[in-house]
C-alpha cells in the first residue's frame, strides 16, 4: 500500500509539471498582455516597454519558461501583477474558504445522495422514486445563481434565519485561519451557500447510487441475505449498499474538479471569499503568475482526489489489493 | 412436519398473469429428503421459494396453504416469516458462487445469520462457527477469508455450513451443485447425506439432474409447467416411472453403468406457455402417447399406481408398455414429428 501511494504520488509529480507546461502555454497564446489591465492604456510606449521588462514579459517563451519551471520546483509561484503580493499568499487567503465550502457541499450531497439512492432504489417503481428523481434533477437543471438567489430571498430576507451574504458578520476582521473559521458566527454563513451548492451536486450520486444499487440487489447474496432472516434495514445498508458505493466514489473524485468550477457563481451570489472568483478576476485581468498557480493547484486537488478515490476502493472492497 | 397444500403462484407480467406453480402438494417428515425434478421454468424453484416466502415483488401465493408444525406460513406476518428463516427453515442458494457478499468474511456472514436468532455472544458464534465449517470440512482460519479467496467447491462448503448453523429443521438446497465440476459435485452431494443424518434435519433438493436425486433422496417429486407429474417413494420411481416425461427424463440422463450401452434419450420440444394455459394434461404436446380425447381435453390429477407412489397420467394403467417404448429414439421423434 504504502509502495502503491509514493508511486503515485511520484506520477502526480510528473503530471503536474506537465499540467504547468501547458497552462504556461495557454495563457502565453491568449489574446491580451497584462500591461493593458494594470495602467492607463494610454501610458507612453517607453513607460509600458519598462513595465514589460520589469515582470520579465520581454524575454523569449522559452526563457521565460526555464524561468517558470526553476521557480516553479522550489514552490516559488511569483507574485501577482494585480496585487503585487506572492501568489502563494492570495491563494492561501481564499483557498481555505473554497475548500471548506466545497467539502461542506459535498458531504452535504454525497450523505443525502448515498442514503437517498439507496432508499430510492428500495422504492423502485413507486411515487417515492419518482419523486426523488424529479427533485435532485429541478436542481441539477435550475440555474445554480438563480437557486442561489431564491435561497437568499427566502431564508436570509424572508425568514431571516441565515445571513445572506459573507462568510463572516460585516465588520468582523480576523486574521488566523482560527479566527476566521472556527466559529458559530462562520458555521451560520456557510450553511445557506453549501447546502445550495449541494443541491446542485445531488443529483450525480444520487442517480449512480439508485442504479448501482439495483444491480446489486438482484445479486445472489442480497436474496441469501433474506433468507438468512437479516432485517430488510440491513440488507439494504450492510449488505447492498456497501457493494453499490464502487461508482460512486469514483464519480466523487471526478466530479471535483467540475464542482470548483461550477462553485464560482456560488461565491459570487453569497459573496464569499473564495478561489472561484479569483480565477475569473485573474484571467481576465491577464494576471498571469496569479491564474497559473491557481489552475496548477486546482490539478493538484483533482489528482489528490483521484488518489483518495483509490484509497477508499480498497477500503470497500476487500478483492482490490495495491502492489 | 411440512404440509403443502394446492399451493399456486402466479407473477405479475407485462404480458399478463403467469401461473408459474399450479395445485402442488407434498408433505415433508421430520428427517425426510425430498427431491425436487424438473426442467428449467418448470415451478420448481418458485414453489420453493415461497415455503420461505422469498418470491420476487411481482410473485404471490395466490391460492393454497403451507402448514410448518401447523401454522400456515402463507398468513404469517412479515416479521414473523422473518424469525422463521434460516432458524427453522434454511437455504443453500443455487449459485454458491454468488452467494456470498463479497465485501464480508464467511466468517462474518455466518454469524451474522447465527446472531440474528439467537442471543449467542460474538465469541459464543465464533465457536459456532468453527463446529460448522468442521462439519463441511473447511479449517477454522477460513472463517477469516474472503469469498473470492476460496475455491468454487469451498464456497460452496461455506454456503452449507451457513444452512447448517442453526440446525434447522428443513434445509432447502436449491441446485447446490450445478456449478461445480463432477469431482467436486460428489464430493459434497456425499457430504450433505453424512451431515443430514448427523443432524436430522428434513431436506428439499431441487435439481435438474435426476442422478443426484437417486442417489440422496427418500421420496421424489416430477414438476412439469407448474403441476406435478409424478411423487413416489425413489425406489419405486427408478424402477418403475409411471408417468411418460418420468420415463423421458430417466432416459435423457447418463449413469455411469449405461456409458457405452444405452442410447440416451432426449425429450423432443420445450416446455408449454404458462401465460396462456391450456385445458387438457400439460406434457401432452411432447408426449408421444398421448390420444385425441381425454389428454388435450382434462388435466389429469395425481392418481395412485403403487404404494406410496402416485401420477398425473390418464393412461397410468399402460405405464409398462410405455416404459418399453419410452427406451426407443423412434417414439419420442415421432411426437415431435406429430407437432400436437
Amino acid at each position: 500500500m504504502a509502495v502503491f501511494v509514493a508511486k503515485r504520488l511520484a506520477t502526480m509529480i510528473l503530471m503536474l509539471l506537465l499540467v504547468a507546461t501547458m497552462i504556461f502555454l495557454m495563457f502565453r497564446t491568449m489574446p491580451g498582455d497584462p500591461t493593458a489591465s494594470m495602467v492607463d492604456p494610454s501610458i507612453p510606449r517607453e513607460a509600458r516597454q519598462a513595465l514589460l521588462e520589469r515582470y520579465g514579459l520581454h524575454e523569449s517563451l522559452w526563457t521565460q519558461y526555464r524561468i517558470f519551471m526553476a521557480d516553479l520546483v522550489r514552490l516559488d509561484f511569483g507574485s501577482s501583477y494585480f496585487y503585487n503580493r506572492p501568489v502563494l499568499e492570495v491563494i492561501g487567503e481564499r483557498l481555505p474558504a473554497t475548500l471548506i465550502l466545497m467539502f461542506a457541499a459535498m458531504l452535504f450531497a454525497y450523505a443525502l445522495g448515498v442514503l437517498g439512492g439507496a432508499w430510492m432504489a428500495w422504492n423502485r417503481g413507486t411515487w417515492r422514486e419518482a419523486a426523488g428523481i424529479t427533485f435532485s434533477l429541478i436542481f441539477r437543471s435550475a440555474p445554480t445563481f438563480w437557486v442561489g438567489l431564491m435561497a437568499v430571498m427566502l431564508f436570509a430576507v424572508t425568514l431571516g434565519w441565515f445571513p445572506a451574504q459573507g462568510m463572516r458578520t460585516t465588520g468582523y476582521t480576523g486574521d488566523t485561519f482560527r479566527e476566521v473559521f472556527v466559529s458559530l458566527d462562520f458555521l451560520r454563513h456557510l450553511i445557506l451557500p453549501a447546502a445550495v451548492a449541494g443541491l446542485y451536486f445531488l443529483a450525480t450520486p444520487l442517480l449512480i447510487m439508485r442504479n448501482s444499487m439495483l444491480e446489486v440487489m438482484s445479486e445472489d447474496y442480497i436474496e441469501m441475505a433474506r433468507a438468512k432472516g437479516l432485517r430488510e434495514i440491513r440488507i439494504l445498508y450492510k449488505h447492498a449498499a456497501r457493494n453499490a458505493l464502487l461508482p460512486v466514489v469514483t464519480a466523487g473524485a471526478l466530479f471535483i474538479g467540475a464542482a470548483i468550477g461550477g462553485q464560482v457563481l456560488i461565491e459570487v451570489v453569497f459573496s464569499w471569499p473564495g478561489l472561484g472568483r479569483e480565477i475569473v478576476q485573474a484571467v481576465t485581468r491577464s494576471d498571469y503568475p496569479l491564474a497559473q498557480g491557481i489552475f496548477i493547484i486546482i490539478s493538484a486537488l483533482v489528482m489528490s482526489m483521484n488518489l483518495a478515490a483509490d484509497i477508499v476502493y480498497g477500503l470497500l472492497d476487500p478483492r482490490i489489493t495495491y502492489h | 412436519m411440512l404440509d403443502v397444500q394446492n399451493l399456486t403462484i402466479e407473477y405479475t407480467t407485462a404480458a399478463g398473469p403467469l401461473r408459474a406453480v399450479e395445485d402442488v402438494s407434498f408433505t415433508l417428515q421430520r428427517g425426510e429428503s425430498l427431491g425436487i425434478v424438473g426442467e428449467s421454468g418448470c415451478g420448481k424453484t418458485t414453489a420453493t421459494r415461497a415455503l420461505l416466502r422469498l418470491l420476487p415483488k411481482n410473485g404471490a401465493i395466490t391460492a393454497g396453504r403451507i402448514l410448518f408444525d401447523g401454522d400456515d406460513l402463507v398468513r404469517k406476518s412479515d416479521a414473523e416469516i422473518r424469525r422463521l428463516r434460516h432458524r427453522h427453515i434454511a437455504l443453500i442458494s443455487q449459485s454458491a458462487m454468488n452467494a456470498l457478499n463479497p465485501v464480508y468474511t464467511v466468517g462474518e456472514q455466518i454469524k451474522e445469520g447465527i446472531r440474528a436468532h439467537t442471543r449467542m455472544s460474538d465469541q459464543e458464534a465464533r465457536a459456532r462457527c468453527v463446529e460448522v465449517f468442521g462439519l463441511v470440512g473447511l479449517e477454522a482460519k477460513r472463517l477469516d477469508s474472503y469469498p473470492h479467496q476460496l475455491s468454487g467447491g469451498m464456497k460452496q462448503r461455506a454456503v452449507i455450513a451457513m444452512a447448517l448453523s442453526l440446525e434447522p429443521e428443513i434445509i432447502v438446497a436449491d441446485e447446490p451443485t450445478t456449478a461445480l465440476d463432477v469431482v467436486v459435485q460428489g464430493r459434497i452431494l456425499q457430504r450433505l447425506r453424512q451431515i443430514r443424518e448427523r443432524i436430522s434435519s428434513s431436506m428439499i433438493f431441487i435439481t435438474h439432474d435426476i442422478s443426484v436425486v437417486g442417489e440422496s433422496c427418500e421420496t421424489i417429486i416430477v414438476m412439469y409447467g407448474g403441476r406435478i407429474m409424478e411423487r413416489a417413494d425413489t425406489r419405486s420411481f427408478f424402477r418403475a416411472p409411471a408417468h411418460p416425461y418420468s420415463m423421458g427424463l430417466q432416459n435423457a440422463f447418463p449413469s455411469i453403468a449405461d456409458i457405452g450401452h444405452a442410447d440416451l434419450v432426449s425429450i423432443p420440444g420445450s416446455p408449454p406457455d404458462l401465460l396462456a394455459p391450456q385445458p387438457g394434461c400439460r406434457f401432452r404436446a411432447r408426449c408421444p402417447f398421448a390420444d385425441a380425447d381425454a389428454c388435450q381435453t382434462r388435466t389429469p390429477p395425481l392418481l395412485q399406481v403403487a404404494d406410496r407412489h402416485w401420477a398425473a397420467c390418464w393412461y397410468t394403467d399402460q405405464a409398462a408398455g410405455f416404459r418399453a417404448r419410452a427406451r426407443d429414439h423412434a417414439t419420442w421423434r415421432k411426437a415431435a414429428a406429430d407437432g400436437r
